[in-house]
């Protein structure tokens, strides 16, 4: 019934600016202890199923030394995996070697998720990171030639300043490093980020919606599938983990601060890291109702171009959507199509879809 | 005994510090004691919480020994929302006496004047106090010369306290015993009770706050108000001082509060008269100035279920609150909903704010009109309080709009600020009187629409807040005005329909579709607003399409989050009155009052 573990390693050399993620500085007396309430916390939720995806993220998964890196992968072993699983973990430039890269693809690893997220070295102090796109260039070459087919790499974009022209500039980068599967993601300025205490703001919304029109068009021209609001992979090669999430199926989320997705529940593991080593883990549990789940179906379902399966909602309520949440009125006001027995939000209204989720959600009320 | 009873008021300038004042004289007297002071506050708000109340009672009766004689004082506090006069003068016509408060680093201010005047009118003793001489910038010699020259004060009689140090304090008892008349009136005359406050309690009903002027009241005994004739049995009165005092009779020249069982809120009317049924006066006591509603707007909920429980809000807030009125009128764009009268700008907001916050309905206004006169091509005269009901103008022979005065005490450093903001509004220049040789008071004739919207923060913000304001009402004047309509998605909105200037119309309509184009947020489509006079469109402006709300990353598995932000967003758009396609905020509605000369 789960077939998803996501492990959160909370660990980075270098804090980004606009990083909302449950992320810590990386000490090295701090790993292994960690590691070590991981395996008890995998040790307790974990009822041997078989598991058909594996996502390590971060935080920054590959900053961790080989000798921690085995020590985790060791952990991990204990858990069944599928002959097809996705085994994918999440690395920086900066931090992957070719010993790391060798590792994984001996433990079994069979993606790997890198962030560019820009080339233009004008922001490294915006985002707070280093950029080099030749290093970049090297790793990838390295991690093809030790065998790994299924690579994404994370764009992002709107910063402060940036021009449609810089990101066109990344994307033709992106696209020449021809690579399975791109992730973008246009900068959204958190509270508790940096940019956030420092009251930076968002770029306008117009330009916004601009570049991400760029970014289809471009990605869409060289072959890439747009298969999700801001995910594009060629054929065979869309993220099966994510599409846990937005299938909204359950899974496994163990490490500081992830998030668990279980019958009845989405269960949300403390940030604190004192805490979680004690074993109290547990900071959230919000119990679902049948409307709840419902509702999380539609969220995640209407984030994927092809959208919601009615059929499969069905199966999985024993109840119509419709007589749930009218959606026809929102189809004759051009909001939402139906095709093939799939609702989903028309393609160009895919970027203001909180507008249209609401309406769908709560328009009732 | 009656001999001995003072009824006061303290009346001041916004911030001059009236209630720190009270609570000095009721802690001198021993009414309470410093220690107690807060915690009898808390205790009644407790009370009050308990009961449902959620406006202090205003009356304080204490006791003060003088010369070996006990007096007994009532201080009739003017309730806590003063608009302009209007509260004030009710709370004078129950007094002998006021004591007029004046800061001794700000001095005379509008306001002091207003009531001041108010206060003469009722014929009441005027003892004047410069309050707050421990301020380091208090400059008591100046002050003191502005209540002298403006007034006609004699030095003498003017008593300086600090409410913060309690220095005065005393003088100030003194001169309230010997100063202020006793009342007179007959304990055995006909009952002449004056009704000057009230509040609805969920357990007793109506409390009325009363003075009697002749007669007695007492615990069984059968009143019957003389306007609406409506009888009741009395079944308790009370003092507070400030703890509530049970008594079994109040006399004449006393002041307390009836119960009488009376769960209609509409048969007790501020400023009407008790009687017996028994022994009825042979009239009403002539009350107070009534005021006139002078600004009008529209009161919709914004889910349209709650019409019914909006007019039970607004009746109970009519019982303290004799100058709110409102009739039911319905809108196109808004549905059901109130057309309510406003003695101002202030009153309307503090009605609208009691209305949510105290019955949890949440309501849209519309933007506020005044009333206009209009003189139909058949002669008739009707009075419009709503641009939308403006006739044809084929039917209109002449439209007369309302005119005030105003009194604008200012530093003369701000003279050309204010003169420039008046000119701006239309104002007609009367003069200027100077106070000294740094204060003046600025007189102009403008029409009250001018002033409804933002005129008095305009005229704080272009003066450092050291202007203050007030206004008397003179009269109605022809002007040439003429009705600009809002459309919205090509649609015509009644409900943001105003009245304007000709001269002033284009200028105004640019700047009302600009301001609605801030104010309405973006949409999934984009939203086209025009200006319109009749067919004629004279101004236009486009909200342009939502573009992006949309999270990009699903912050790892953690959807939890995703879900609260729609909820949030959810809450946002309940505030909003959906007309058509286009979902309007409050803001939208007030917008179509902004005057910034925008270009």
């Amino acid at each position: 019934m789960i077939s998803s573990l996501y492990v959160h390693i909370p660990f980075c050399q270098n804090i980004c600016s606009y990083c909302d993620f449950c992320k810590m500085y990386y000490q090295k007396k701090e790993i292994l202890p960690y590691l070590r309430a991981l395996e008890e916390e995998l040790n307790q939720v974990y009822q041997n199923e078989t598991i058909k995806t594996i996502y390590i993220g971060g935080g920054t998964p590959s900053c961790l030394s080989v000798e921690e890196l085995e020590v985790l992968f060791k952990i991990l072993e204990k858990v069944k995996k599928s002959p097809q699983v996705e085994y994918t973990i999440e690395c920086n430039f900066d931090s992957v070697t070719k010993e790391k890269l060798e590792l994984f693809k001996r433990v079994g690893v069979n993606r790997l998720s890198f962030g560019l997220e820009t080339t233009h070295s004008r922001f490294e102090d915006y985002l707070g990171r280093k950029i080099d796109s030749n290093k970049a260039k090297e790793i990838l070459s390295d991690a093809k030639k030790i065998g790994f087919q299924n690579i994404n790499v994370d764009l992002m974009y709107a910063f402060k300043g940036e021009t449609l022209e810089e990101v066109e500039e990344d994307i033709d980068f992106i696209l020449s490093l021809d690579v399975s599967h791109i992730s973008t993601y246009s900068l959204i300025i958190e509270k508790n980020t940096i940019l956030g205490i420092q009251k930076e703001k968002e770029i306008s919304s117009d330009l916004d919606h601009q570049m991400y029109q760029l970014i289809c068009k471009k990605l869409k021209e060289h072959g890439y599938i747009h298969y999700e609001i801001s995910n594009f992979a060629f054929q065979g090669a869309f993220s099966s983990h994510n599409l846990t999430y937005w299938h909204n199926q359950y899974y496994y989320g163990i490490g500081l601060g992830a998030a668990s997705y279980l019958p009845e529940k989405r269960i949300l593991n403390t940030r604190s890291l004192s805490k979680y080593k004690k074993g109290q883990r547990i900071i959230e549990v919000e119990n679902l109702t049948t409307k709840d789940q419902m509702i999380y179906e539609l969220i995640l379902n209407l984030r994927l171009l092809e959208g919601l399966d009615l059929d499969d909602f069905y199966r999985k309520f024993h109840t119509r959507l419709e007589e749930n949440f009218p959606y026809q009125k929102l189809v004759n006001r051009g909001m939402l199509v139906i095709e093939e027995n799939h609702l989903k939000i028309k393609e160009d209204l895919l970027y203001v879809s909180n507008y249209i989720l609401e309406e769908l959600i709560y328009g009732e009320e | 005994m009656q001999q001995n009873i003072r009824n006061f008021s303290i009346i001041a300038h916004i911030d001059h510090g009236k209630s720190t004042l009270a609570d000095r004289i009721l802690e001198k007297t021993g009414a309470v004691s410093s220690h107690d002071l807060k915690n009898q506050m808390l205790d009644s708000m407790d009370l009050e919480r308990e009961r449902g109340i959620t406006i202090k009672l205003n009356t304080a009766s204490f006791y003060y020994s003088f010369e070996g004689e006990k007096y007994l004082l009532n201080l009739i506090d003017t309730p806590g929302h003063v608009d302009f006069s209007y509260e004030v003068s009710r709370s004078l016509a129950a007094c002998e006496g006021a004591v007029l408060v004046v800061d001794a680093a700000q001095g005379i201010e509008a306001q002091t004047l207003a009531n001041l005047y108010l206060a003469l009118e009722n014929n009441l003793t005027i003892i004047p106090v410069i309050n707050k001489i421990d301020l380091p910038n208090a400059n008591i010699s100046k002050v003191k010369q502005e209540l002298m020259d403006l007034i006609g004060f004699q030095e003498e009689e003017i008593i300086l306290t600090s409410a913060k140090t309690g220095e005065g304090i005393e003088d100030l008892l003194e001169a309230i015993v010997k100063k202020i008349k006793a009342p007179e009136g007959k304990a055995e005359a006909p009952l002449q009770a004056l009704i000057f406050d009230s509040i609805f309690d969920s357990y007793r009903g109506v409390i009325i706050s009363v003075r009697v002027f002749n007669g007695s009241l007492k615990v069984g005994d059968t009143i019957e108000m003389m306007a609406t004739g409506k009888k009741f049995e009395v079944t308790e009165l009370f003092k507070t001082t400030p703890k509530e005092i049970k008594v079994e009779t109040l006399s004449a020249g006393e002041v307390g509060f009836v119960c009488a069982a009376i769960k209609d809120i509409a048969s007790v009317e501020v400023g009407d008269t008790i009687t017996l049924e028994k022994k009825k006066a042979q009239q009403a006591l002539s009350g107070y100035k009534k005021m006139k509603s002078m600004v009008y707007c529209g009161l919709y909920p914004i889910e349209s279920v709650k019409f019914e429980s909006l007019r039970e809000a607004l009746g109970k807030l009519k019982l303290n609150d004799a100058a709110l009125v409102f009739e039911p009128e319905t809108s196109e764009a808004l549905g059901f909903g109130f057309r309510c009268g406003f003695l101002g700008l202030l009153h309307m907001d503090i009605v609208k704010e009691r209305i949510t916050r105290e019955f949890g309905i949440e309501i849209i206004t519309t933007a506020p009109s005044v009333i206009y006169q209009i003189i139909l091509t058949n002669d008739e005269k009707i009075l419009i309080d709503a641009p939308n009901k403006f006739p044809n103008k084929e039917k209109i022979k002449q439209i007369l709009e309302p005119f005030i005065r105003t009194s604008i005490l200012s530093p003369t450093e701000y003279i050309g600020d204010i003169m420039g903001l008046c000119q701006d509004r239309r104002g007609i220049y009367e003069n200027i009187e100077y106070i000294n040789r740094s204060r003046v008071n600025i007189h102009y004739q403008l029409p009250l629409s001018e002033i409804v919207y933002d005129f008095f923060d305009k005229l704080k913000s272009s003066t450092k807040g050291y202007a203050s304001f007030d206004y008397d009402f003179i009269g109605y004047v022809p002007s040439d005005l003429v009705k600009m309509d809002i459309l919205l998605n090509g649609e015509q909105i009644d409900a943001l329909s105003t009245i304007v200037h000709k001269d002033f119309a284009y200028q105004r309509g640019k700047s009302v579709v600009n301001s609605l184009k801030e104010a309405i947020p973006r949409q999934l489509f984009e939203v086209p607003i025009q200006a319109a006079l009749g067919t004629h469109i004279i101004a236009r402006s486009t909200v342009k399409a939502l573009r992006k709300d949309v999270l990009a990353k699903c912050y790892g598995g953690d959807i939890t989050r995703k879900k609260k932000l729609l909820e949030k967003q959810k809450e946002g758009k309940k505030k909003m009155k959906q007309i058509g396609k286009v979902e309007l905020p409050q803001e939208a509605f007030m917008s179509v009052l902004n005057v910034e000369n925008k270009d």
